[in-house]
């Protein structure tokens, strides 16, 4: 629906347009955090574990494996493609620095040089992602597919069963606390307002807008679309190594099957958000919700020992159900 | 020469269209158009670009529903036709870009809408190849073309014949050929112009579309001209010449809607040597200075806007230079803005705007280092410069926030201009710079050329419209089939002039 402006209109009609013209503009937005506030009153009605302090903490921190690769998975969204090496990215990162561990026989020193290593992991592989898809010109969609493959088939190389020998004091980037509050929570809010401004405060963050809603008219306005898209996928698979080193954290140990599933669920919390999987719309708090939405659910489900087949048939109803609910009006 | 045949049963009127409208938000397309069409005859229609041919060929083809008028097919009346309707009653269109799928074998296109069927409702492929080859030999085309090749290995001009012989295979009675010798070489007009003397013949009828009026002299027998979306005149093509057609096509008063000029060309800005782009441009050389405004006219696909892109990195050049600012041009279009020589496009919804999103967004986005500390927006500088250049615009409504597929056509090219206007451009290339738009909008645009030119920025403007480049231009350059063929300079300008160079007809033939 087009708003008219006539400049006959009354101001009060001006007031209550511009209140319709909000709902609009974010009626997305505004559902899926309404959906939230539902799943969870029901669900603290209804159920007394749910509604415990250290159970909602705990979803929270649930939230921030997801959360992690959701955030990367959102900019090459709204650039107008999908990364399906995330999650093979990440257990990667998880199975290389465990492996190190395992050989240097749990040094903690090595700590530090090792999250950098990882990151250092992640940027190379998005480097590659980027620079492929700039140069062939091909679907992001299936560049990274075959990434995906690639490093699954290495991952396998590296390891089959789980890598021990993790140092205690790693196991702190989950357990450390202040108060009731575990630190990686508080860490990953700071990490959504830094990507929230990053996508709508910076030039980098306009570019991937523009290249997503049109990539004709981004290269004709002086955006470089090869940068933009090469910075998009580092960023993106960056996260995705935050995501293995936090993984490895919660497990303690090298885990040769991390993170599956990530793809799928990361893409499913991006288009509950909002993005458009058409590339060019979109915010960071759409996919906030659509992360804490999964996250709430995956904790319903389990209090209700729901079975896990069960989980999986759920989690691809809500993908088709919001692909209908979001379609665009504008496609008609 | 064209022979107008006068046996009885040819002069039967298969098509006539009567009074036909069409508009499209407000823009009159076509206002009061009729035409008809006998058996056994090729009727050329003509006119400048934007004259409403395609309209009127979308309405015969079912397309398009015209807003008022009749159409006449075969003696019944119809208000509109659906496209299926169109291919029952014979009507069959062979457009520029052709409807072929590329992967499947000739035969295969030929037969897409109805397969012959065998024994078990299976596909007889040897009756398919038949009916290829059988359609193939009336063309006379069957000795070079096997029904069994796929489509991508024909040259272009076999497709088309390809296209042809699926229009026969409907039995089409009413051919209508899109400007079909556009994008032929011209080794294989000679075969094209056989085949629809044969179709002509036959007793079908054809529409022939083409911007050549040496053609129509050749192949036709009458002659249609539409100009501004209205019947001009219809005449046979032995009682007219060149010169008319041209008048025809051209004839309207000039406006007081552009701003005089008032300053003086300053440095050479551009240099294009001997630029050539594979398949399009060949050997254009000019010049741009400061503050001048040169115009590119040419037909549809004569090269213009192949130019316009090439000057931004758009196109791949094969040969030539272009010095800019006395250094090599910029190879990418993103350097190209940098150094301050920009192109407002020709299709603001393609090119120009990112169009799900604001009118702020678009405005910003090639100036968003004008707006940034280390990358970061700051939002009070953009903020103030879009206040500024809405205003002066007169963009409306003046609301940033609006997303830009809800303006009007002249409100979106505002807002395309403006992101430019707003980045300080040294060279500004408009290529068709109002097209579709009103004209309260064209004269703002046209004011703000001039005020481009006053502050010794210089500009090449492209465009179909004659009137506006006569009236804002310093210079004209008419492109012909890819190469330049001839510049007119300020004292000289003429809608004739131009036409006839735009038309490659030699004055020593009228």
């Amino acid at each position: 629906m087009a708003v008219t402006y006539e400049s006959t209109r009354e101001m009060v009609d001006n007031q209550s347009r511009r209140w319709l013209k909000f709902l609009r503009d974010n009626a997305s937005i505004i559902l899926i955090y309404t959906i939230i506030l539902l799943v969870i009153g029901i669900a603290a009605l209804s159920n007394e574990n749910f509604r415990s302090p250290s159970n909602l903490v705990n979803i929270l921190r649930q939230s921030i494996i997801l959360g992690l690769i959701a955030i990367g998975q959102s900019v090459i969204a709204l650039t107008g493609g999908l990364d399906m090496s995330v999650a093979q990215v990440a257990r990667i990162v998880g199975l290389t620095v465990a492996t190190i561990f395992a050989a240097e026989g749990s040094n903690p020193d090595l700590i530090i040089p090792l999250i950098i290593l990882g990151l250092l992991i992640g940027m190379a592989i998005g480097l590659f992602n980027g620079i492929l898809i700039t140069r062939t010109h091909a679907n992001p969609f299936i560049i990274t597919l075959g990434i995906a493959s690639i490093l699954r088939g290495v991952n396998l190389a590296i390891s089959s069963t789980p890598i021990r020998g993790i140092p205690k004091a790693y196991l702190l980037i989950y357990d450390y606390k202040i108060g009731i509050v575990p630190a990686n929570v508080l860490v990953m809010a700071l990490i959504w307002v830094i990507a929230y401004i990053f996508t709508t405060r910076t030039r980098t963050g306009r570019a991937f807008f523009a290249v997503g809603g049109s990539e004709r008219v981004a290269r004709l306005s002086a955006i470089s679309y090869n940068r933009t898209l090469v910075v998009a996928h580092t960023f993106c698979s960056v996260c995705a190594a935050l995501t293995g080193l936090f993984l490895l954290a919660r497990t303690g140990v090298g885990d040769p099957s991390a993170a599956e599933g990530m793809d799928f669920q990361s893409i499913v919390a991006v288009a509950l958000g909002g993005i458009s999987l058409y590339g060019g719309r979109g915010s960071m708090i759409g996919t906030l919700g659509g992360v804490l939405l999964l996250a709430t659910l995956s904790n319903v489900f389990n209090l209700l020992q729901v079975n896990i087949y069960y989980q999986q048939l759920f989690l691809g109803l809500i993908v088709l159900i919001t692909v209908a609910a979001y379609k665009s009006p504008r496609a008609a | 020469m064209a022979t107008v045949s006068n046996n009885a049963s040819s002069d039967a009127i298969i098509l006539s269209l009567k009074h036909i409208e069409k508009s499209f938000g407000g823009i009159h397309a076509l206002s009061d158009v009729s035409f008809d069409l006998r058996a056994g005859e090729i009727h050329a229609l003509v006119g400048e670009n934007g004259a409403g041919k395609s309209t009127l060929i979308k309405i015969v083809t079912g397309a398009y529903t015209p807003d008022a008028g009749d159409i006449q097919i075969n003696g019944s009346v119809y208000k509109s036709l659906d496209p299926s309707q169109a291919r029952s009653l014979g009507i069959a269109a062979v457009y520029q870009e052709f409807n072929l799928l590329p992967e499947l074998s000739v035969a295969e296109n030929i037969s897409l809408g109805a397969q012959p069927l065998g024994r078990f409702r299976l596909i007889d492929k040897r009756a398919r190849a038949a009916l290829a080859y059988e359609l193939l030999e009336r063309l006379g085309a069957h000795t070079h073309i096997d029904p069994n090749e796929l489509v991508k290995h024909l040259t272009v001009g076999e497709q088309q014949l390809v296209e042809i012989a699926k229009a026969l295979a409907i039995d089409a009675r009413i051919l209508i050929m899109d400007e079909p010798s556009a994008i032929l070489p011209s080794r294989d007009l000679d075969r094209l112009f056989t085949v629809i003397r044969n179709l002509r013949d036959e007793g079908r009828g054809v529409i022939y579309i083409s911007h050549r009026l040496n053609e129509i002299f050749e192949l036709a027998d009458r002659v249609t001209v539409l100009k501004d979306g209205q019947t001009m005149a219809t005449k046979n093509v032995a009682d007219t010449n060149h010169a008319e057609l041209v008048s025809l096509m051209v004839g309207r008063p000039l406006t007081d809607m552009y701003p005089p000029r008032d300053n003086t060309p300053g440095e050479i800005l551009l240099e294009v040597r001997d630029l050539c782009v594979e398949g399009t441009v060949y050997n254009v050389s000019f010049t741009v200075r400061a503050g001048e405004v040169v115009g590119l006219a040419g037909l549809g696909g004569s090269g213009r806007t192949t130019v316009c892109r090439a000057l931004v990195a758009l196109a791949d050049v094969r040969s030539g230079e272009i010095i800019y600012q006395g250094k090599p041009a910029p190879r990418s279009p993103a350097a190209a803005a940098q150094a301050g020589l920009v192109l407002v496009p020709e299709d603001r919804k393609t090119f120009g705007l990112v169009l799900n999103q604001s009118m702020r967004f678009n405005l910003s986005l090639p100036n968003l280092a004008q707006f940034s500390r280390i990358g970061v927006l700051q939002n009070a500088s953009e903020k103030g410069a879009i206040q500024k250049i809405i205003q002066n615009l007169q963009i409306k409504p003046p609301a940033p926030d609006i997303s830009t597929e809800n303006l009007s056509g002249g409100n979106q090219q505002k807002v395309v201009v403006g992101k430019w206007l707003m980045a300080n451009p040294k060279l500004v290339i408009f290529d068709e710079p109002t097209r579709g738009i009103d004209v309260g909008a064209k004269a703002e645009i046209y004011m703000r050329i001039r005020e481009l030119t006053r502050q010794g920025v210089g500009v090449i403007m492209a465009s179909s419209e004659l009137p506006e480049l006569i009236g804002m231009c310093d210079r004209i350059l008419v492109f012909y089939e890819g190469r330049l063929s001839g510049e007119i300079s300020r004292e000289k300008f003429s809608e004739e002039a131009i036409m006839r160079l735009a038309t490659a007809v030699k004055v020593d033939e009228e």
